[in-house]
């Protein structure tokens, strides 16, 4: 799938103010971002702070996702890329995992190999592939388990939603 | 925050009350982080040189096997320097031991070979399809270490000042992962060597069992990693086991297992290798070993 790419995300000028080992990593996680992006994912880091990232993810073709933009922020530490980011939807979700995601990656199986092109395509993966024996959304994981049709005539609910909140 | 904080603490008395339902991934990656929080209070990421005799004391009431071995030991070792138990302890000790030896040494020629072969992993790791970016910080903050412990530049360090980098997180850290790195790297490049290995530990793939129980802190060492480390690095590791067992014929004996390089077994030379890291193995834990 080629993702429309947002021209917010294209907008230059994160400034680093100083040059500590997380920020200069997060301008390689910029540029590869940039030069390489996954199908389906763009993100940048806000206009003056580069510890602070907007983030789109598209819902994958094929899945009651297929259509929905979702917004995440991704907010770094000085820390990085020993520590995780916490990453949250801004926008509406219908998801087993999502609020604090719970994503084995994100937590403690988090290692400096994963790069924010590698986050955002494991959250997206995450989209369609829930782990419900560890739900953040008790609702929405006893619906994916017991009553498929329709949990996903909620997720389409939330894919209409997305193209309209802001 | 307010609110993240809120949600946190409510949890706990949910589970409490027998409501596992609401016990979710943050509360149990908070208790973790307050028991991290607990061993660091009690002792550095890598503590002073102590006598043998401190490592006795700390099994004055407890078993007599334990004791007569430590006295063992003592004919052979002088000092132990203790590691944090967080999960990085096998890394961490690995890391000093190293930096120390040379440091002692000032062996170029082995600073020179532990390059070409750090050279080495950083190709494995680019044909395994890492990105640069994502490992090379860690590399050469290694390589800093390793330039600066050779005495005679403006950058050279001191044995105190390794100790204190080696207790500096942002440097300890850096390190403990650039050993990861490496570790993991040499396992999924011999895949096919490590996998019954793997299977027999944790019943998990190469590639499962890398990104669990290597690439991830605090994650605990086993005989793989060691194997992996070594032999990616060519340096020997020794390491001395300290547990209960004993020798059928009564006798008590202290074990000890070689991790020798494949590179340096497969020569043949027949010489006996004398490792210069000796780690003290107790059940879950490495600590650092000075033989006489």
């Amino acid at each position: 799938m080629l993702a429309p790419r947002r021209s917010s995300c294209c907008r230059r000028g994160a400034a680093v103010r100083m040059s500590t080992p997380a920020r200069k990593r997060l301008m390689r996680d910029f540029k590869r971002l940039q030069q390489d992006p996954p199908a389906g994912i763009s993100g940048a880091p806000q206009d003056n702070n580069i510890m602070l990232w907007n983030a789109v993810i598209f819902g994958p073709d094929d899945t009651p996702w297929d259509g929905g933009t979702f917004k995440l922020t991704l907010q770094f530490t000085e820390d990085y890329p020993n520590k995780p980011p916490t990453v949250r939807f801004v926008s509406r979700m219908f998801h087993p995992n999502n609020g604090s995601i719970c994503l084995d990656i994100l937590q403690n199986q988090w290692s400096p190999i994963y790069d924010v092109a590698a986050i955002l395509t494991s959250i997206q993966s995450l989209l369609c592939d829930p782990n419900p024996n560890s739900p953040a959304n008790s609702e929405a994981a006893r619906m994916f388990s017991e009553n498929k049709r329709e949990y996903n005539r909620r997720v389409r609910e939330i894919v209409e939603q997305s193209w309209t909140a802001d | 925050m307010a609110k993240q904080q809120e949600e946190s603490n409510s949890n706990p008395a949910a589970a409490a009350a027998g409501d596992w339902e609401n016990f979710r991934d943050d509360d149990i990656m908070l208790q973790h982080s307050a028991i991290r929080a607990e061993q660091a209070d009690k002792i550095p990421f890598l503590g002073d040189k102590e006598p043998l005799s401190a490592l006795a004391a700390e099994y004055q009431s407890g078993s007599s096997i334990l004791l007569e071995k430590i006295k063992i030991l003592d004919e052979k070792y002088s000092a132990i320097r203790r590691t944090r138990g967080d999960g990085n302890c096998f890394f961490r000790s690995f890391m000093f031991s190293y930096l120390e030896h040379i440091l002692e040494t000032q062996d170029k020629a082995e600073v020179d070979r532990v390059k070409a072969n750090v050279e080495e992993c950083r190709k494995t790791l680019q044909s395994l399809g890492y990105a640069d970016f994502t490992f090379e910080d860690f590399f050469g903050l290694f390589l800093e270490q390793l330039e600066n412990v050779i005495q005679g530049t403006d950058a050279s360090i001191s044995h105190d000042e390794l100790v204190e980098r080696s207790r500096d997180q942002s440097i300890s850290d850096y390190v403990v992962m650039f050993f990861r790195f490496i570790t993991s790297g040499e396992i999924r490049k011999r895949a096919e060597f490590f996998e019954p290995f793997i299977l027999g530990l944790n019943n998990a793939t190469v590639d499962q069992f890398c990104k669990s129980s290597v690439e991830p802190m605090g994650e605990e060492s086993d005989h793989v990693h060691i194997i992996a480390l070594s032999d990616a690095l060519g340096v020997p590791v020794r390491v001395v086991y300290l547990d209960r067992s004993s020798c059928d014929t009564g006798g008590v004996s202290v074990n000890h297992h070689d991790f020798v390089p494949s590179a340096l077994s497969s020569g043949g030379s027949g010489l006996e290798i004398n490792p210069y890291i000796t780690l003290l193995y107790r059940p879950g834990h490495y600590d650092i070993l000075y033989p006489k």
